[in-house]
């Protein structure tokens, strides 16, 4: 499959899907109003590449520093899919990244977290430059 | 008279400690710019991370509620030329930031409105962030676009249980408003 690249707008994420390689991220903040038109195609793309991947090894980061109410609804969807494809035996690697004095992004990474049986979790703090 | 008549509305504003007040059609650009203008008056005054994202999420939460729920528009939803008509206000009182949205709501939404606000006044920080898990597990319900998580998430980053007022303004209409204080 293709790469998926989406740039970043105003309320939507960075989004860089390297399918080859395995590497997966979401970068930024995401507060459309309407977060199924933002997050549809990721999901069908993320569904198709997920079906495809048996035992082998994939890494998803999220590097998020804001998103509204209806873009949890869909990264708590993001994170069903990914623990679903862990059940089936996909080796995933989730990083979920937040600044040190952004408690609100760290306790959405607890939260997503905590229903994830079959995906490798790890909350990472990051010092930024701003 | 121009100038005080404007100077006074201005004077009324600054008195009640307001930041900015937007009254009108909302947009999602509207929403951007205020947004914007928010996050870099409250950096500029050296305000907390914590507290400006606090701040900053209320407000947007707040300004989508309008956008979706106001019962005052204009244009076509189907042709995606729709606006709604609302108000958002961001000021500060003793310290303390505080957000007051107001919209028109149908009459008939305001029992389901009414009582998801109340449900949230009486829960404590710990079963709001619960409720929000619950929530956030939960397939959408039908014709809601996702208010009840909303609200759950203004009511999360509150530092106070959320005020709000019913105005009725016809049989069909009431003048509904939230204040949420950080």
């Amino acid at each position: 499959m293709d790469t998926l690249k989406i740039a970043a707008t105003e309320r939507s994420p960075e989004v860089e899907f390297n399918f080859k390689q395995g590497l997966l991220s979401l970068r930024g903040e995401s507060y459309p109003e309407d977060a199924s038109a933002v997050f549809g195609p990721i999901f069908e793309a993320l569904e198709k590449f997920l079906a495809t991947l048996d035992g082998r090894e994939i890494r998803v980061d999220f590097d998020l520093t804001y998103f509204n109410s209806s873009s949890a609804k869909a990264l708590m969807n993001m994170f069903q899919m990914l623990d679903r494809a862990g059940g089936a035996g996909a080796r995933i690697a989730v990083s979920w990244f937040y600044s040190p004095d952004d408690d609100t992004m760290k306790e959405f990474g607890e939260d997503f977290s905590e229903d994830l049986e079959h995906v490798s979790f790890s909350l990472v703090a990051v010092e930024t430059a701003s | 008279m121009l100038a005080k008549y404007y100077r006074s509305f201005k004077h009324d504003l600054d008195q009640r400690g307001i930041i900015f007040s937007f009254s009108g059609y909302m947009s999602e650009g509207i929403l951007y710019s205020l947004g914007d203008a928010l996050r870099q008056k409250m950096a500029l005054e050296d305000t907390d991370v914590g507290t400006v994202k606090k701040v900053f999420s209320v407000f947007v939460e707040q300004a989508q509620n309008i956008i979706r729920y106001s019962a005052e528009k204009v244009g076509d939803a189907a042709r995606t030329a729709e606006l709604s008509s609302g108000m958002v206000t961001i000021g500060t009182e003793n310290n303390r930031f505080f957000i007051v949205c107001a919209n028109t709501v149908l009459a008939t939404d305001e029992p389901k409105l009414r009582d998801r606000l109340e449900r949230l006044q009486k829960m404590d920080k710990d079963a709001i962030k619960a409720y929000y898990k619950e929530k956030l597990r939960e397939a959408p319900e039908e014709q809601s676009k996702g208010a009840t998580i909303g609200l759950i998430e203004i009511a999360r980053r509150a530092s106070e249980p959320i005020e709000f007022d019913f105005d009725r303004i016809d049989g069909d209409t009431f003048f509904f408003c939230m204040k949420v204080c950080i």
